[in-house]
Parts: structure tokens; C-alpha cells; sequence
């Protein structure tokens, strides 16, 4: 950081970092998509393989209405699964952790299931709880669950054995130890499961709702590549992009004001 | 008289069995109030499990520690400890770390900002008071964790090689602060080191211990002035010292 220069340059030469750093990205991404809009013309693909983008644009445009509102059920299945995986899963792990009962039970039944690819359950929960929306939330929390409880087990267990050992003969006792020192400690690893999950989350959302359902974007993506609207499904899939990044941004916006001061979040600000 | 440090044959065995390591003792050692002592070793000798059951973190197989005539069975907290890799939490600056010993202890932060004061200017960090510790570096680290270890006004402290990481330079000015903070109290201090000239430099004693299973070879009474600074150890009677110290290692077979 620049010491001695004003707030106003600061900003300049910080929009000027970005777009020193950024351009090459951006015009990769320029050429990416008009590569694809050209390519369909040049190779004569036909419009129901694959369309150029200012298809998917013009469409989906026409038909924002019904994706705005599917965003919207999938975004809700994603949140909802998402908020009740963290609120279980962080005091459980935190149980587990310090619990030689809870470690030696549940938890190598949790690693066994971690095992087990979570999609699989899918079609069971569907048939047993119907089209509506609780078996999309017990998908996403069921994706969102397991990464989270082994983060914050692993998290809550391995704080170095100097700081263990500095506490215990400061004769503290165990809450206020947990409090000042072993929960900040844990939180870094505990992002590392939050994040993992929240870039999970939508996936478990979508393939539930391709297994089942009459609403939302999984649905909609399908409906639309079985009537061959390869257009409709691809916008379908950036509203799918566009709640993933915003799940995932958020979870970041939070751990960069949890954390500041983990290496994690200062690699970020620097790049 | 008791000692404040007092060992009586103890002993420490890992595992059981076919595994069995016997790692140090049996060692008999007395610190008395106020003396800085050395355990000097080569590294595997045991010194740092010594320094973990004088502390009480780790029990003894055999024998007895005591600490100001009461036995050690539990972890003390009558203590500052310190070691090579430094307790400071990241997410505190230097004087909130520094805080986190006395916030542990249920002590008044407030009646101990002068007490934080002085610890800081003592060691060159007043300044940095507010940073955290990964905007300082190594050398700065480790002289913040002093005042952490030290801010309670502990009577015995146990420093498992805390100049260990650091490198030679940073090192020599690191044992000035610390023979300084030493001067200001006059704690007793048991100091595990693997360098000779730290020990003479630091020690009014050194306990040469012999490689594993540790056992004490000889305690050597340092009897050279304080502050020692760059004079005393340009002395020919320093030189003696560090000289003595290299012959018995040799002896070992371990230089």
C-alpha cells in the first residue's frame, strides 16, 4: 500500500491495479464468447445442438418472468438447505469434537457417508416425500452437511499443542478457553467447510430438481433441453451460475469480516 | 531450605513394552530463587520433556518435581512459559496477546497497562503495540512473546528454546532484551538451549545434560557479571567457560 498518498490517488491507482490485472481476463472472456457466437455460424451447428449467445440473451429475455421466478424456488430450496446444514452441523461438529463418545459413534459413520455420493439419495427422497420443496432442501442439506460437520471437527481439534499448553497453565477453564482462544482459532477451518459447501449447494439443488420436480431452474434446464432449446436451457444455467457465485460471495463477504487477519482472506485483498 | 525448583530422581518413559523409549533421567536438580538456569543438551536429550513436567503438562514415570515445596501432580499456573514456536494468537495485535494471558488468568487488564507498558519499551515494541503478528518479524515476534509470558509477573519461568527459530543475528540482540527483563525481576528461570555460548552468555548455572537418556553430567556456576554484554564475552573467562562446556560435549560424542 502506497504510505503519503491521498484517499483520491489511492482509489485511481487501486481502479488502475484492477484493470492492470483484469484486462487479460476480460478479453478472454470476450473472445470465448465471440468465438462461440461465430463458431455456430462457421461449422453450420444446428440451432437445437447448440446456439450462439445472443440467442440465449434474446430468449431468455423474452422468458425472464418464469426464470426470475425459478431462480427464485431454486434459490430458496439452496438457502434454506444451506442455513440449516450450517445451524446443525457447526454445534454438532463442535459436539464431536469434544466428545470421546460422540468420536468414537457418530463420527466414523459421518466419514463413512461422507463416502457415499449424497446425489445418490436423491430419487429415494423424492419418492418418499413428493414433488414440493422439502425433499430439494434435505438434498442441498445433506451436500452441504458433511463437508461442514468434518471441517468443524477437524477445525475445533488442532489447535497447536503450544497454545493448548499455554492455556492449561494459565489455569483457565474450559469455556473461557473455548471462548478467547480455541473458538478464533477454529474459524478459518471452519470456512474452508462453509465455502466447499456453498460451491456444492446449487449442484445438489439442480439434479434434485432434475429428479423430480415441476419448478425451478433444474426443471426448468431440463424441460427445456428435451423440447430442443439449447438457448432457454443455457440461460437457465446462468441464473443456476449467477445464485452459486452469490451463495459463495456471500459466505466470503463473511469470513473477510469474521477474519480478517487469517492468511486466507489477506491473499485475497492483495491479489 | 527448600529449593523453589526442586527435582528428585525423576524419570520419563514413553510407551510400554517392546516400544519403550526411556527418555531422560533419573535427574536430580535443584534451582534455587532466582537463578537462571540452563539445560544445556543436544537435541533428543529430553530437556523439553523436562521443562513439560516441571510445568505439570506431562506426567513423570518415576520421582518427584516440586515447585516451592509443593508437589507438582497437575498443571501449574504459578508459571510463564514459553516455547520455540510462540503462543501469540493471530488474530490479537501485540498488546492484545499480551492481554490474553492476564484476560486467561481473570486479571484486571487495566491495573496492568503500565506493567504492558514497560514490557514493551523493555523489548523494542512499543511502537507495535497495535500490529498483528504477522506484520512483525520473527525476532519481533518472539520479543512480544516475552511480555506475554512475562506480564503476570510469574516467579519461575520455564523458556523451552525460545530463540530456537531465529536466526544467528536477531538471535544475539534477542538475548540482551531477555538477559534485560531477566535484571528488571530476577524471576528464576529454567532455560532450555542447544547453543553453548547462549547458555554461558545467559545462565548464572548451566545443567549439562548428556544425550539420551538424558541424564545431568555436571551444573557449572557461570560467575561472570551482568549485564554481559559484548566485553564480558570477549572475556578470556567466557571463553574458558564456552571451552569447558565443548570439551564435555566432545566427551559425549556429540561435537
Amino acid at each position: 500500500m502506497a504510505s503519503g498518498s491521498s484517499n483520491q490517488s489511492g482509489i485511481a491507482s487501486r481502479v488502475r491495479k484492477f484493470i492492470d490485472q483484469s484486462w487479460l481476463f476480460v478479453a478472454f472472456f470476450i473472445a470465448f464468447f465471440l468465438f462461440w457466437e461465430y463458431s455456430v455460424v462457421l461449422f453450420d451447428i444446428p440451432r437445437y445442438i447448440l446456439t450462439p449467445p445472443s440467442d440465449v440473451v434474446r430468449n431468455g429475455w423474452a422468458d425472464m418472468p418464469r426464470l426470475l421466478n425459478y431462480t427464485y424456488i431454486t434459490g430458496l430450496e439452496t438457502l434454506l438447505g444451506y442455513v440449516i446444514a450450517v445451524v446443525i452441523a457447526l454445534p454438532l461438529g463442535l459436539a464431536i469434537a469434544f466428545s470421546t463418545f460422540l468420536r468414537r459413534t457418530i463420527y466414523p459413520f459421518f466419514v463413512c457417508i461422507e463416502m457415499t455420493p449424497k446425489i445418490a439419495f436423491a430419487p429415494l427422497f423424492i419418492s418418499w416425500l413428493g414433488f414440493g420443496l422439502l425433499p430439494k432442501v434435505i438434498i442441498v442439506f445433506l451436500v452441504c452437511f458433511f463437508p461442514i460437520v468434518l471441517n468443524a471437527i477437524l477445525a475445533f481439534n488442532s489447535l497447536s499443542e503450544e497454545l493448548t499448553r499455554f492455556c492449561r497453565s494459565t489455569g483457565a477453564g474450559p469455556w473461557l478457553t473455548f471462548l478467547k482462544v480455541r473458538l478464533p482459532a477454529a474459524m478459518p477451518q471452519c470456512f474452508v467447510g462453509f465455502k466447499y459447501a456453498a460451491i456444492n449447494a446449487t449442484v445438489g439443488a439442480a439434479i434434485a430438481e432434475f429428479i423430480g420436480s415441476d419448478q425451478g431452474l433444474g426443471f426448468y434446464i431440463q424441460i427445456t433441453t428435451g423440447n430442443m432449446r439449447p438457448d432457454l436451457a443455457f440461460a437457465g444455467i446462468f441464473f443456476l451460475t449467477l445464485l452459486g457465485l452469490g451463495l459463495f460471495g456471500l459466505v466470503t463477504l463473511v469470513e473477510r469480516f469474521a477474519i480478517p487477519w487469517h492468511i486466507s482472506v489477506r491473499r485475497e485483498a492483495i491479489s | 531450605m527448600t529449593s523453589l525448583i526442586s527435582i528428585k530422581s525423576v524419570t520419563k518413559v514413553f510407551g510400554r513394552g517392546n516400544s519403550e523409549v526411556h527418555a531422560f533421567g533419573p535427574v536430580d536438580l535443584n534451582v534455587e530463587t532466582g537463578q537462571f538456569m540452563s539445560l544445556l543438551g543436544p537435541s533428543g536429550c529430553g530437556k523439553s520433556t523436562l521443562m513439560l513436567m516441571i510445568a505439570g503438562l506431562l506426567d513423570v514415570t518415576a520421582g518427584e518435581i516440586s515447585l516451592n515445596g509443593k508437589v507438582v501432580t497437575s498443571p501449574q499456573t504459578e508459571i510463564g512459559i514459553m516455547f520455540q514456536e510462540n503462543t501469540l494468537v493471530p488474530w490479537r495485535t501485540v498488546r492484545g496477546n499480551i492481554e490474553l494471558q492476564l484476560e486467561l488468568r481473570g486479571l484486571s487488564v487495566t491495573s496492568h497497562e503500565e506493567r504492558i507498558a514497560n514490557l514493551l519499551s523493555s523489548v523494542h515494541l512499543k511502537d507495535f503495540a497495535e500490529r498483528l503478528p504477522h506484520e512483525l518479524s520473527g525476532g519481533m515476534q518472539q520479543r512480544a512473546a516475552f511480555c506475554q509470558a512475562m506480564v503476570h509477573d510469574p516467579k519461575i519461568m520455564l523458556l523451552d528454546e525460545p530463540l530456537g527459530k531465529l536466526d544467528a543475528m536477531t538471535r544475539e540482540s534477542i538475548r540482551t532484551d531477555l538477559q534485560q527483563l531477566w535484571m528488571q525481576r530476577r524471576p528464576t528461570v529454567a532455560f532450555v538451549t542447544h547453543s553453548i555460548e547462549e547458555a554461558v552468555q545467559l545462565s548464572t548455572q548451566v545443567a549439562v545434560i548428556t544425550p539420551r537418556p538424558g541424564r545431568i553430567n555436571c551444573i557449572i556456576p557461570i560467575d561472570l557479571p551482568f549485564p554481559r554484554d559484548l566485553d564480558v564475552k570477549n572475556s578470556p573467562k567466557f571463553t574458558r567457560h564456552v571451552r569447558k562446556i565443548q570439551e564435555l560435549f566432545r566427551g559425549f560424542g556429540v561435537i
